[in-house]
């Protein structure tokens, strides 16, 4: 017997010389919706969309349908125009909408090759398909090619990356006495296009509540030293460099790595890296699962979780994550102990009021990223809910 | 004129059990330029993927016709939270099928759907208890909150609450 199915529809008609109408139907074992969505045939701009729910699962669902006005103009020949989607129907309206929305414009983006190659045959009624499609590849290569050429030259300079230099260490901590505490997981904006935070705002917010440093690990992503250090000098506060990187095993922070991975790397690989450069490999929040239910409802156990080939690819486990629900956080705590592998926190901030919400307490100051890497290492250390212990919560 | 559809396209997503431990997942497309089909083997409790395998009968993308061995790539990747990125990152160093990862995406968040399905099925008919229902759903799981037009500040699910700590 199925346990669940999701049937989707799509048609694209010609209304006239200048219009694509897309009727798209998402009909699944949950949720039951259309949309129709019309878009300029020349420039692909998406002129219209409606949305109409049939089934829907709470009572707040419709309040999803005026939002989808959100993407009216926006051409979907353009290369984030999913990413945008997912970010602005899929999270602002209802992910269901965004993912009937993407199969309705790719669609019309097949059915604007057909009318194409239809007129291209008035003038070469011989002319095949494949044969008509193999023309249309060269003009579209040509044009990513100028569009990533015009998305290089738009690049910050500082974003570029770096040579490995340490940096960090003219700028002491404060509070040595009752532990240092550093925010292991940070995400900034542009260096993680998914942060809203600029680095300046959540150096300040971190100052603010009192927390001794706070560690940028933007996603595959290599901070400049020479940029560091300034922003060090500016906020007379201590910031580390670290880095989460995207395996196929998941996210995993990785510290004293100064390579710039780009791309999916295996779990494998990324631990010669790691440990050829004697960093530091986190595993960050391992056990991050799903909306509307947890690891419990699959039948994950603790034990279970332990036998991961995972977790023998890195020396610690984050353990309180500002992004998992309490007891995601509770299950990665359990598997580090029993593996008997240390835990840290980090909020895994991406908005300025979220620093600190997590952190890791150190027994001993830290003044650079190759003491951090040595403070890691030495297991002597606690993560800690740091918003809600020094009453910022 | 009639407006005859220049365009058609039918996707259709399946899950079903094959034993106390295996889920298999299956997405088919059939459209006016494409049939294919991709099926994927979950093992539980962690979701991991065990199997994978496709075809596309018809296409006129080159890239798509030798898929078998590109999909195994997805071999081991854990099926949540994180995942497109790792597909799409994986599929994309050897493959320029952009739909083969698509497809792969669809198995994936219908295994997902197929457990939010079951959770589901426990809400209340009353409209107090309903709300209940969601507000506890809410407690459990601070990711809700803003995660959609429904759990957005405003809503009546969400009222004036502040954003979870």
């Amino acid at each position: 017997m199925l346990k669940y199915a999701r049937n989707k529809m799509t048609n694209v008609v010609i209304k006239d010389a200048g219009t694509l109408a897309v009727h798209g139907v998402l009909d699944d074992d949950i949720y039951s919706l259309e949309i129709d969505v019309t878009i300029q045939l020349s420039g692909f701009k998406i002129l219209s969309l409606s949305g109409k729910w049939h089934r829907y699962t709470t009572p707040d669902c419709p309040r999803a349908i005026p939002l989808l006005q959100d993407v009216i103009g926006f051409r979907i020949d353009d290369e984030g125009f999913n990413q945008a989607v997912h970010k602005i129907i899929g999270r602002k309206a209802c992910r269901h909408y965004a993912n009937l929305l993407i199969e309705c414009c790719d669609s019309a983006k097949e059915a604007v090759l057909i009318h194409k190659w239809k007129n291209a045959r008035k003038r070469h009624p011989d002319l095949r398909f494949a044969d008509f499609i193999n023309g249309e590849k060269s003009e579209s290569a040509l044009s990513r090619v100028s569009a990533s050429i015009r998305v290089e030259e738009e690049r910050r300079p500082d974003e570029r990356i770096s040579t490995p230099k340490e940096a960090g260490s003219d700028v002491p901590g404060t509070k040595p006495s009752s532990g240092f505490t550093i925010d292991l997981h940070v995400h900034t904006y542009p260096a993680s296009p998914c942060s809203s935070a600029t680095e300046d705002d959540l150096i300040q917010e971190a100052k603010r509540i009192g927390l001794d440093a706070i560690c940028l690990t933007d996603h595959n992503f290599v901070w400049d030293p020479e940029r560091i250090r300034a922003l060090q000098g500016k906020h007379r506060f201590l910031i580390l460099r670290g880095n989460e990187i995207t395996t196929d095993q998941g996210d995993i922070l990785v510290f004293g790595l100064d390579e710039d991975i780009k791309g999916i790397i295996s779990i494998e690989s990324l631990r010669q890296k790691v440990m050829a450069a004697s960093g530091f490999m986190i595993a960050a929040h391992p056990f991050r699962g799903f909306l509307t239910f947890d690891a419990a409802h699959l039948g994950m156990t603790p034990q279970k979780a332990m036998q991961k080939a995972l977790f023998k690819q890195v020396d610690a486990l984050e353990a309180l994550n500002g992004k998992v629900t309490p007891k995601e956080n509770q299950f990665a705590h359990q598997v580090a102990e029993g593996l008997n592998l240390p835990a840290t926190g980090g909020s895994d901030a991406h908005e300025v009021f979220e620093v600190g919400q997590y952190a890791t307490r150190f027994s001993k100051q830290i003044q650079n990223e190759a003491e951090l890497v040595e403070a890691l290492k030495s297991d002597n250390y606690e993560a800690i809910a740091y918003r809600k212990e020094n009453g910022f919560d | 004129m009639p407006d005859l559809t220049t365009f058609t396209r039918n996707r259709c997503t399946s899950v079903e059990q094959i034993d106390d431990q295996t889920l298999r997942s299956s997405c088919r497309l059939q459209d006016t330029l494409t049939d294919a089909v991709v099926e994927v083997q979950v093992k539980l409790p962690d979701l991991e993927i065990m199997h994978a395998a496709g075809e596309f009968r018809r296409t006129y993308r080159g890239a798509c016709l030798n898929t078998s061995e590109a999909l195994q790539k997805v071999i081991g990747v854990r099926i949540g939270s994180g995942m497109l990125k790792i597909i799409e990152g994986l599929l994309a160093e050897v493959t320029e099928c952009e739909e083969l990862a698509f497809m792969v995406e669809e198995c994936c968040h219908a295994v997902i759907l197929s457990f939010t399905k079951g959770t589901l099925k426990d809400i209340p008919e009353s409209p107090r208890d309903k709300k209940e229902f969601y507000a506890k759903m809410l407690k459990e799981n601070t990711r809700l909150y803003n995660r959609c037009a429904a759990f957005a500040p405003g809503s009546s699910i969400i009222g004036d609450m502040p954003p979870p700590k």
